[in-house]
C-alpha cells in the first residue's frame, strides 16, 4: 500500500512547525509564568491541527481514497509530535516547570489510543485491495 | 399516479441502480479501444453509451488513478495539440485480463441464443 502520499507529507510538515511554534510558546508562557496564554495557545493549537488535518485528509482522499480509516495521519502525528516534544528537551529548550516525564506520559497514553486504532486498523484493512476498500473500487 | 409517470419513475429507478458500477467497464472498453487521453475516454463513453452514460472529467480522473493504483491501467505521457503533454492511458496486461475475464462471466450470457432472442423478441 502506498504509505507515504503527497498530502501527507505536506500535513507533516505543515504539523512539524505547528508543533514547534506550540512547544516554543508554551515553554515561554510557562517561563513567564502568563498561564492564560497557555490556554489560548493551546486551544490555537487544536484548532490549527484540525484544520490541516481537515484540509490534507480530505485532499488525500479525493486524490486516492486510502482505506485506512485515518491511521497514517494519526500514526504520522504521534510520530512528530512526540519528536519534537523530546527533541525540545534533549537541546534543552524547555521552561524550568516542564518535566521530561509528561512528554513520556503522553507518549505512553496516546501510544494506548494509536494501538487500539492500529487494531481497527488491521480489521478495515481486510475489506481492502491495495489499500482502497473492495466496495469503493468500482463504484 | 397515472400509468406513465409510473413507467418512467420505474424505470429510471432501474435505470439508476443498472448504471451503478457500469462505468468501469465503459472505462475499461474504451481503453481496450485503444489507447486514449482523458477527454477521449469521456467521450468514447459518452457516444458508444448513446448518452446514457454521463461522466465529469474530475471523476474520471479519480477512477483512472485508483485502476492505476491497483495496476490494471497504466499511462504514458504524449504530445497534446498546443497545450502541456497528456497522459495516455491503456490497459495493463491484469486489466486486460480482469476485463476479458469479466465479460466472459457476465456480459457473454446476453449472446446466448435463447436470451439474444429474448431480448431481441418483441412481444
Amino acid at each position: 500500500m502506498k504509505a507515504l502520499t503527497k498530502n501527507l507529507l505536506y500535513f507533516m510538515v505543515f504539523f512539524t512547525i505547528g508543533a514547534i511554534v506550540f512547544r516554543y510558546g508554551l515553554s515561554s508562557f510557562l517561563e513567564n509564568r502568563a498561564y492564560s496564554l497557555v490556554w489560548i495557545i493551546a486551544v490555537i493549537y487544536f484548532f490549527f491541527n484540525f484544520f490541516i488535518g481537515w484540509y490534507f485528509g480530505k485532499r488525500d482522499h479525493e486524490t486516492l481514497p486510502l482505506y485506512d480509516i485515518g491511521f497514517r495521519f494519526h500514526f504520522a502525528t504521534y510520530l512528530l509530535f512526540n519528536t519534537v516534544s523530546v527533541l525540545w528537551f534533549l537541546f534543552d529548550l524547555h521552561s524550568q516547570f516542564e518535566s521530561i516525564r509528561n512528554v513520556f506520559s503522553i507518549a505512553l497514553f496516546w501510544g494506548i489510543g494509536l494501538l487500539i486504532h492500529f487494531v481497527f486498523y488491521l480489521i478495515a484493512r481486510k475489506n481492502t485491495i491495495k489499500g482502497l476498500n473492495k466496495e469503493e473500487i468500482f463504484d | 399516479m397515472n400509468e406513465n409517470n409510473l413507467f418512467s419513475e420505474l424505470l429510471s429507478a432501474w435505470e439508476e441502480t443498472y448504471k451503478k458500477g457500469q462505468l468501469t467497464l465503459w472505462i475499461f472498453l474504451s481503453l481496450k479501444d485503444g489507447k486514449k487521453y482523458v477527454d477521449e475516454i469521456r467521450v468514447f463513453v459518452e457516444e458508444q453509451s448513446n448518452h446514457t452514460m454521463v461522466c465529469e472529467i474530475q471523476s474520471l480522473y479519480r477512477t483512472l488513478r485508483k485502476f492505476q493504483h491497483l495496476g490494471v491501467v497504466d499511462f504514458e505521457t504524449g504530445k497534446g495539440n498546443k497545450g502541456p503533454e497528456r497522459k495516455y492511458y491503456f490497459l495493463t496486461e491484469l486489466g486486460h485480463k480482469l476485463l476479458e475475464t469479466f465479460i466472459e462471466r457476465n456480459i457473454s450470457l446476453f449472446f446466448n441464443k435463447r436470451i439474444k432472442n429474448l431480448i431481441i423478441k418483441e412481444d
